[in-house]
């Protein structure tokens, strides 16, 4: 599929196939995306541990259930705990010398192994190893950046996902032997869409102009309606909902799986 | 029709009136309407609550005056609900299909929830 259909394509799918598991190679391709995000320092945020449903016990099972997320845990056939490692400083001057060694951070623009070593560790990455709140915040919106990419993924190879709160974090750690300094951000469940893939069409959003600005926070973006119609020939803006058929989709889908109406 | 429709005394609860109006139920299903009344009329008298003490019951008001859900009652709600089906003789698909048609009257009166998923052999 081609970018910009990706990026239109991606919603969050709810209904999925709980009788198709997720191909192994699939759940790769989403790593590796994940893998290939941007991350700053080039640092290893992202940890992630994939399980199958099915080989989740009961006891588990029942405790990732809160009153806004169960029904997905059931049609979902794989589920991916996405964490960020507290400990991503560490080593983070060697990757950072590797990418000097590389040239992708050069002379030109300043860089170089001494200042890493003399400078950049001491003065900034070693504070901010010692600062929780700059390291929370580093590490749930770089492993955030990770995360989208698992999703862009799995949308191109013609799954379905959904981001879901991250319940029983305890429970999971014990059960998956997840490491002390790994902290939860999201589940991503995955499975093939039972939906038609619309899935209630694309999520609505706000203009450009009320979003973004130009110049100055007084001056709104203003679209260039060629793009806009190109952006719809590629896929990325697409037809938001309702769709004539969806209510009767949902209703059915929901009478499928005895839920309510 | 309307007559069948008007003749159990839960439609005349708000909260009643609010669940059949959100789920849409076909004109011609006034006999599944009048069933599912049934039971919800039984998990209310079990609860000791009418519906609209029923979901009353599930909301609670915060310090700042705002009504708001109370995940705890919540909570309490969604495990009755799996014992009422459960201690009136039901199991496996019908007893999570019911369990949901009691969910879905709280759900359509604003208490988000959700139950398990049958698959049904």
């Amino acid at each position: 599929m081609e970018f910009k259909r990706v990026v239109g394509t991606r919603r969050s799918v709810r209904w999925l196939k709980p009788w198709r598991q997720v191909e192994r190679e699939k759940i790769q391709v989403m790593l590796e995306a994940a893998n290939r995000a941007s991350r700053s320092m080039n640092a290893d945020y992202p940890r992630a541990l994939v399980v199958n449903r099915d080989q989740v016990s009961s006891e588990i099972r029942e405790s990732l259930r809160n009153p806004t997320t169960s029904v997905e845990l059931d049609l979902a056939p794989t589920y991916i705990f996405w964490y960020f490692d507290l400990g991503y400083v560490d080593g983070v001057q060697d990757r950072l010398k590797e990418l000097v060694d590389q040239h992708a951070l050069s002379p030109s623009h300043g860089w170089s192994h001494a200042y890493v070593d003399s400078f950049l560790w001491p003065q900034v990455l070693k504070p901010i190893a010692d600062n929780m709140m700059a390291l929370m915040f580093m590490g749930a919106t770089e492993t955030g950046i990770a995360i989208c990419n698992s999703l862009n993924a799995a949308v191109d190879q013609g799954l379905g996902t959904c981001l879901h709160a991250f319940t029983a974090p305890e429970k999971v750690k014990q059960a998956f032997g997840v490491p002390d300094t790994w902290i939860p951000v999201w589940l991503q469940l995955v499975g093939y869409p039972l939906e038609e893939p619309e899935a209630g069409g694309q999520r609505p959003r706000r203009p450009l102009n009320k979003l973004f600005f130009e110049g100055n926070c007084d001056t709104p973006w203003e679209e260039d309606l060629e793009v806009t119609e190109s952006l719809k020939q590629d896929g990325m803006i697409q037809a938001p909902g309702p769709f004539s058929y969806r209510e009767e989709e949902v209703r059915m889908l929901s009478q499928m799986f005895g839920l309510p109406r | 029709m309307s007559a069948t429709k008007k003749s159990h005394p839960y439609f005349e609860y708000d909260s009643v009136k609010i669940w059949i109006a959100g789920a849409k139920y076909p004109v011609d299903a006034t006999n599944t309407q009048e069933s599912t009344l049934e039971l919800l009329e039984k998990f209310c008298v079990a609860q000791g609550k009418n519906p609209d003490e029923l979901v009353q019951s599930c909301l609670r008001t915060t310090s700042a005056g705002d009504l708001t859900i109370s995940a705890k009652a919540r909570r309490e709600i969604d495990a009755s609900i799996d014992s009422f089906v459960t201690e009136n003789g039901y199991s496996g698909h019908q007893a999570i299909m019911l369990g949901n048609q009691i969910r879905e009257f709280l759900i359509h009166n604003g208490v988000f929830m959700q139950g398990k998923v049958s698959f049904r052999n």
